[in-house]
């Protein structure tokens, strides 16, 4: 299984050898007949600038008479919040802030990368505008929790900036129906998990905080849309192509983007940040198997008809994982260790449960 | 020779009915297969190793639910020697084994000691030195 090659005190690596699978022509061929349908069906997903909200819709406005007291009314909100809940926030932040290496997956996808940063096919178009509308969600956080003062924001800095070093390898290998499972799958995800910090955000009386991990889960919904849709095309295309893809993809597992995630002191940052999403709720071994039953059913995988031998094997693994992983979360609830403390320099070395 | 030395379960094609005081059965039994009766053959070295870990009937129950859980067809041959990887197992159906293996033999098994298991052997002989502690 996936482990990382690491040596004390220096950020993780990828331990798989990297691959690259250059797309068959008439595989391209294909991203290329969907010009039309992708700025029909996947561009109008994408929300005009003019009526986009902005970080500063969500935060004291410098420019304003009341900006210090909304500022002290912020600090005072966060005062209750506790710390475990901000190590969560802290690492949804960070993984947001990991955008270039977001924008840079996507255009290592053949058929559908930006060939020269401006390119105009409505892939191209969609990946610059996604990165664009992601962009707004790190702003959003950095910003709050700089006023919030509860975290320590100079090791947040550092682990960003190691972790935009590491990059990520999704396993994707070039392929964009690949690489276009594994966004729907992460979509909904960021959805799943910035609609659990809304609620608890709000359950800890904090309802600006809400808001904003609500705004920024709308926009995953919309982008988990998209890519989902895309999917769905392919499904019907190239039934046989697409459903090997998804058996490919949740056999390697969807990897979290920020698992290379390091911050100079700890070298189980990302281990322990996830032990603290799952214990909060805020992201679970239950999500995922939620998540891929949730696909599963969105994309008609019981229904595909048409398949090759290797095809209806691939059907047959996937439609029949969900329970298997659930079977494996629940072996692994009930012999779950007693929870232990750690400590976070994200939250000046104070410690949290795991 | 070969294939009946590695494991007694290959002499019964679905289920395994060995029982430890039938290998001496056995041992005859081989004699015959070579058409020689000699009494001093040499007894092959691997049925040595099988005979001194585990025992044959812990090694054939593994067999048995690393068969059902990979759904290998009978004429695959598995044996103590057989690595779960190149059975074509990944790493959701090793842990899935190991709980198999859990509720056949009411044990249960640590994290590290399952990520070291990679032969039927290896999880034969895990099994039985969990049955002596409890």
């Amino acid at each position: 299984d996936v482990g990382k090659d690491k040596k004390p005190f220096t950020p993780p690596r990828e331990v798989r050898s990297q691959v690259t699978h250059p797309l068959a022509p008439e595989k391209r061929e294909i991203f290329n007949s969907l010009h039309g349908w992708a700025e029909d069906n996947i561009l109008v997903l994408l929300k005009p600038v003019e009526k986009c909200w902005q970080p500063n819709d969500f935060l004291p406005d410098p420019s304003s008479e009341g900006f210090q007291e909304q500022v002290k009314e912020l600090r005072k909100r966060c005062k209750d919040i506790p710390d475990e809940y901000f190590v969560v926030l802290v690492g949804d932040m960070i993984t947001e802030e990991a955008l270039p290496t977001y924008q840079t997956m996507l255009n290592t996808l053949d058929g559908v990368r930006d060939e020269t940063g401006a390119s105009l096919t409505p892939w191209a178009i969609w990946t610059r505008a996604w990165t664009a509308e992601e962009n707004r969600h790190g702003d959003l956080l950095n910003k709050y929790l700089y006023l919030s003062g509860r975290v320590d924001m100079r090791q947040i800095e550092k682990t960003i900036q190691y972790l935009i070093g590491s990059g990520m390898d999704p396993r994707t290998d070039n392929n964009p129906y690949l690489g276009f499972i594994y966004t729907s799958f992460q979509e909904r995800a960021t959805f799943v998990s910035h609609g659990n910090t809304a609620r608890l955000a709000k359950e800890h009386g904090d309802l600006k905080l809400a808001q904003i991990c609500g705004i920024i889960a709308a926009d995953e919904k919309r982008h988990e849309t998209a890519y989902t849709k895309i999917v769905e095309k392919l499904f019907e295309i190239d039934p046989d192509g697409t459903i090997l893809a998804l058996a490919d993809m949740m056999r390697k597992k969807i990897s979290m983007p920020a698992h290379l995630m390091y911050d100079g002191a700890d070298d189980n940052l990302f281990d322990n940040f996830s032990s603290v999403a799952q214990r909060l709720g805020v992201y679970t071994a239950k999500d995922y198997a939620d998540i891929l039953e949730f696909l599963v059913g969105r994309w008609e995988v019981e229904k595909l008809t048409g398949l090759s031998g290797e095809g209806r094997k691939a059907q047959e693994y996937v439609c029949g994982l969900t329970p298997r992983i659930r079977r494996l979360d629940e072996r692994a609830q009930a012999r779950a260790k007693k929870s232990s403390p750690a400590p976070f320099s994200w939250i000046f070395g104070r410690e949290v449960m795991l | 020779m070969a294939s009946f030395a590695a494991s007694p379960v290959s002499f019964s094609a679905v289920s395994c009915t060995v029982k430890p005081n039938q290998v001496s059965n056995l041992r005859r039994a081989s004699l015959s297969f070579s058409g020689k009766s000699s009494p001093s053959r040499r007894i092959p070295a691997l049925r040595f190793r099988v005979a001194c870990s585990a025992k044959p009937e812990t090694v054939c129950k593994v067999v048995d639910i690393v068969r059902k859980q990979l759904a290998l067809p009978d004429d695959r041959d598995v044996s103590g020697e057989s690595t779960f990887a190149t059975l074509g197992a990944d790493s959701l159906d090793t842990v899935e084994i190991v709980m198999g293996l859990e509720e056949e033999f009411g044990i249960s098994v640590e994290e590290e000691s399952a990520q070291s298991i990679t032969t039927v052997q290896d999880a034969a002989d895990l099994i039985e030195k969990l049955l002596e502690k409890k």
